[in-house]
């Protein structure tokens, strides 16, 4: 845990100093009413939602497998990772595949893909959390973007695996 | 010069040298007379030499200069092989192993000089020397390898009648007879290629008619950094020279007139009366007596490797084609699946079909075989390492070795190395008693451990069996009470064999001395984890008092395997042919209960029910009062039946990993992809058991 707000910080640092003014893209994304935004640099790939075969003793929010050109996939639902409601399925539904460098390639599951937007290091203001409370925070900063909020989505705890 | 791209070569080499001395200097101290283990040992002692100072580096150098020369005075009878003296040689060759993996990880040789070793090789040397000084001073002048010693090589070449012959015909014809001395650069890394350009030059301006050593060791770069020539030509010895000095590389060439009577082999052949045309045909066919000459030198010594026509290969331009098969593989499902929802209107497809798949399963067959080397490269180290041992626990005993040349894949192989020196040392520290107890129980002094690899259906099998005194059972029980992993009263119901796989847990260790050889604990767990990383198992039978033999036992492939595809509740579920006995059809009435658990009364046996619905947590789609199908599986000779909805039939699959991500699943060892592109887990029958 530790490690992982060291690196949390660091990128958000990262952020603010160095790229200031520089842009990032993102994808924005939608969850139930909620937009969050998604580092397009960590995204490898959108498939649609597709047959997908379950893993027998894992977590919950783990949905199973799926074949993406070969690669055999694990897919989160990242509603139930986060303790939203379950995913219902509907044509909009896609898979974010996330390419992380310790977990290798790993499909989230969105109720929508809605568009891309840049982002300058101004527009992104990055949140603190005192971790007190203990909760698994997902966002680590909000995006400012033609009056809309967007929460950017923090995919290290996306990704963290519950110790089960 | 920039050598870096001759690294890996060099590492691997070195790694090939260092073994080679391992094995040879083994068979030395076995056998301290033979010339033949002698003369290899010194050239792959100068080979190595050699290679670390092209690549410069100057420590491993100087070590391995200071052993060639212990070995060259073995070589030349001056020094006695004694025991210590190969005590120092083996620790030489740890040092080298050192600097060589120094070099491996930082491409440096590390600063370590080694000067202790170097100090007793020398005094090796010098112990010799003193002895030698009372001897003829005759010998230390041809130790000390002058220059003037290289200079009249030429007349140590041995000539066989033919060749004489046809020297004292080219000097009744007036031509000019020079014996030669080519010297290559010490930096050279193609001596051959130079040599061949030498050969080449010379040829220009007359004919070579001996060469030494011959023309085809010196293409196999069997030479050390100087070649001996005997040349015919109407030329001067300065045009010949010349021809050969204007070959970059070469250091110095010398020569002179050949006077036959000097040459160490001369002997008066009868002039026989030839006509002038033989004469030339013996000229002519000059070149095909060296080849003979060649050919017969090799049998003088029959040491000497037959060079084998390969070709070295990155593995993962290996795993690359691997990967393809793989695909290749899926592909030809897909197609198979698609034809069969087509319904097999055309039968011309259907043969074409076959043939496709009897191709890619020759493909992949031959592919893995590419893959597969021995364990040969593995199990060589082990003598040396039994042989250390023998020494540091002052318990006599003696490793032999069977099945060297089974093959397994190459990444199986380099894994294989742990867990089996793990084995070795617990039969060697655990395993064998004392001196005094082997009297008592009037087993011979030296004790045995054996290694033994052998191919087993789809599986290679390694042994290690020692004549020790087996696992005590009760000191294990005792043990594992003390430590809190059972209790006393689990102790009493324990089968033994339950016992022994205790010895498998983290952090158990029997002995009541913790030494460096074994016993700190950690040796057992990970063997066994390790082999069951590369879907392998392990396995001991044991007898007080008699030894222990620990079997492993291996996947041939690790990649594509022959699978039963299975459905419960709906999904599809692959089982590995290689742990499936039978299939039965069950009628529910035969399922009895011993202990609250299912099982079933097959052929005489008491097979336990593994319900797989159960256990990936889906429903069964079949009714309670329907015949069961069940899968007998084996591991060890432990059973089980796995009961199953449906069968599909058998299939060749491409184990996919699941990633890194998934993992707390045990019984499931990875994923492969269907012919309709569905993903199928792969369930690991051992693991069930």
């Amino acid at each position: 845990m530790e490690q992982l707000t060291t690196t949390n910080n660091l990128s958000v640092a990262d952020i603010n100093s160095k790229e200031a003014m520089e842009t990032i893209q993102f994808i924005v994304i939608r969850l139930g009413d909620e937009q969050f935004g998604i580092d397009i640099r960590y995204i490898d790939n959108i498939v649609r939602m597709q047959r997908m075969t379950r893993v027998p003793k894992v977590p919950e929010y783990l949905k199973g497998v799926i074949n993406l050109r070969g690669e055999v996939l694990p897919v989160i639902s990242i509603r139930l990772k986060m303790g939203y409601e379950p995913d219902e399925l509907t044509k909009a539904t896609r898979i974010i595949i996330l390419k992380l460098e310790q977990e290798g390639n790993v499909g989230i599951i969105v109720d929508e893909v809605k568009e891309v937007v840049t982002l300058t290091g101004n527009e992104i203001e990055k949140l603190n959390y005192d971790n007190k409370d203990g909760k698994v925070r997902f966002t680590n900063a909000v995006g400012k973007h033609n009056g809309e909020l967007i929460s950017l989505l923090d995919l290290n705890m996306i990704t963290l695996e519950e110790n089960a | 010069m920039d050598v870096s791209q001759y690294l890996e070569i060099f590492l691997d080499e070195t790694k090939e040298h260092l073994q080679n001395l391992n094995t040879q200097i083994l068979d030395l101290e076995a056998d301290p007379e033979n010339m033949d283990t002698v003369n290899e040992i010194f050239r792959a002692a100068h080979s190595l030499k050699g290679m670390a100072g092209t690549m410069g580096y100057k420590r491993m150098q100087a070590l391995t200069h200071d052993m060639e020369n212990v070995f060259s005075e073995v070589r030349n009878g001056n020094i006695k092989v004694h025991p210590e003296m190969i005590d120092v040689l083996f620790r030489c060759l740890d040092a080298l192993e050192e600097y060589n993996n120094n070099i491996q990880s930082t491409a440096d040789e590390g600063t370590n000089d080694n000067e202790p070793l170097i100090k007793q090789l020398n005094e090796i040397l010098d112990g010799k020397a003193a002895e030698e000084k009372k001897e003829a001073p005759k010998k230390a002048k041809k130790t000390a390898k002058t220059e003037e010693a290289v200079e009249e090589k030429w007349n140590d070449i041995n000539l066989d009648d033919s060749q004489i012959r046809v020297i004292q015909a080219a000097k009744k014809q007036g031509k000019n007879v020079f014996g030669l001395n080519v010297v290559v650069q010490e930096s050279c890394i193609l001596k051959a290629a130079r040599a061949f350009l030498v050969f080449k030059a010379i040829e220009e301006k007359g004919e070579i008619i001996v060469s030494w050593p011959s023309a085809q060791d010196i293409e196999d770069e069997r030479f050390e950094r100087d070649f001996t020539l005997i040349v015919v030509s109407e030329n001067s010895l300065d045009v010949i020279i010349k021809a050969a000095e204007y070959v970059s590389e070469i250091a110095q060439v010398t020569g002179a007139e050949l006077e036959l009577e000097k040459v160490k082999s001369y002997r008066p052949v009868e002039d026989i009366e030839e006509t002038d045309k033989a004469k030339t045909n013996a000229l002519a066919k000059a070149e095909d007596k060296s080849k003979a000459a060649a050919k017969t030198e090799k049998k003088q010594a029959p040491g000497k490797p037959v060079v084998n026509r390969t070709v070295r290969v990155d593995i993962e331009k290996l795993d690359v084609l691997m990967n393809l098969v793989s695909e290749l593989i899926i592909a030809k499902n897909s197609l198979v699946s698609a034809t069969d929802q087509e319904g097999s209107a055309n039968g011309a497809i259907d043969e074409h079909i076959e043939y496709l798949e009897s191709v890619t399963t020759s493909l992949h067959e031959s592919v893995m075989k590419v893959r597969m080397v021995p364990i040969e490269s593995v199990v060589n180290k082990f003598p040396r390492m039994i042989r250390d041992l023998s020494k540091n626990l002052g318990k006599k005993m003696e490793l032999y070795m069977s099945g060297e040349e089974t093959e397994l894949d190459r990444t199986v192989v380099d894994e294989i190395g742990d867990p089996l020196m793990h084995l070795l040392r617990n039969s060697a520290d655990h395993g064998l008693e004392s001196a005094e107890v082997r009297a008592q129980r009037g087993k011979p002094a030296v004790g045995s451990i054996f290694l033994d690899a052998y191919q087993d259906g789809n599986n290679v099998v390694i042994e290690v069996r020692d004549d020790g005194n087996g696992i005590d059972t009760e000191a294990v029980k005792e043990k594992a009470i003390e430590r809190g992993v059972i209790t006393p009263e689990q102790a009493a119901t324990m089968a033994e064999k339950d016992i022994i796989n205790l010895l498998f847990l983290p952090s158990f260790s029997t002995a009541k001395k913790v030494s460096d050889v074994s016993g700190r604990g950690v040796g057992l767990d990970v063997v066994r984890s390790k082999i069951e990383s590369l879907s392998g198992e392990v396995e001991v039978k044991t007898k007080l008092g008699e030894g222990s033999t620990w079997t492993i036992r291996l996947p041939l492939t690790l990649a594509i395997i022959q699978a039963l595809m299975v459905v419960v509740g709906g999904e599809k579920y692959a089982i590995s042919l290689g742990s499936i006995q039978t299939i039965e059809d069950i009628e529910p009435g035969e399922i009895k209960l011993v202990q609250g658990k299912e099982v079933i009364h097959l052929r005489g046996t008491v097979i336990p029910l593994i319900r797989l619905n159960e256990i990936v947590d889906v429903e069964s789609t079949k009714s309670p009062d329907a015949n069961l199908v069940v899968v007998i599986v084996k591991k060890g000779d432990r059973m089980a039946g796995l009961v199953i909805d449906e069968l599909i039939g058998q299939q060749e699959i491409v184990i996919k990993s699941l990633g890194k991500y998934i993992k707390q699943c045990k019984f499931i060892s990875g994923a492969t992809i269907l012919g309709d592109g569905e993903v199928a887990l792969i369930l690991d029958a051992n693991a069930l058991l």
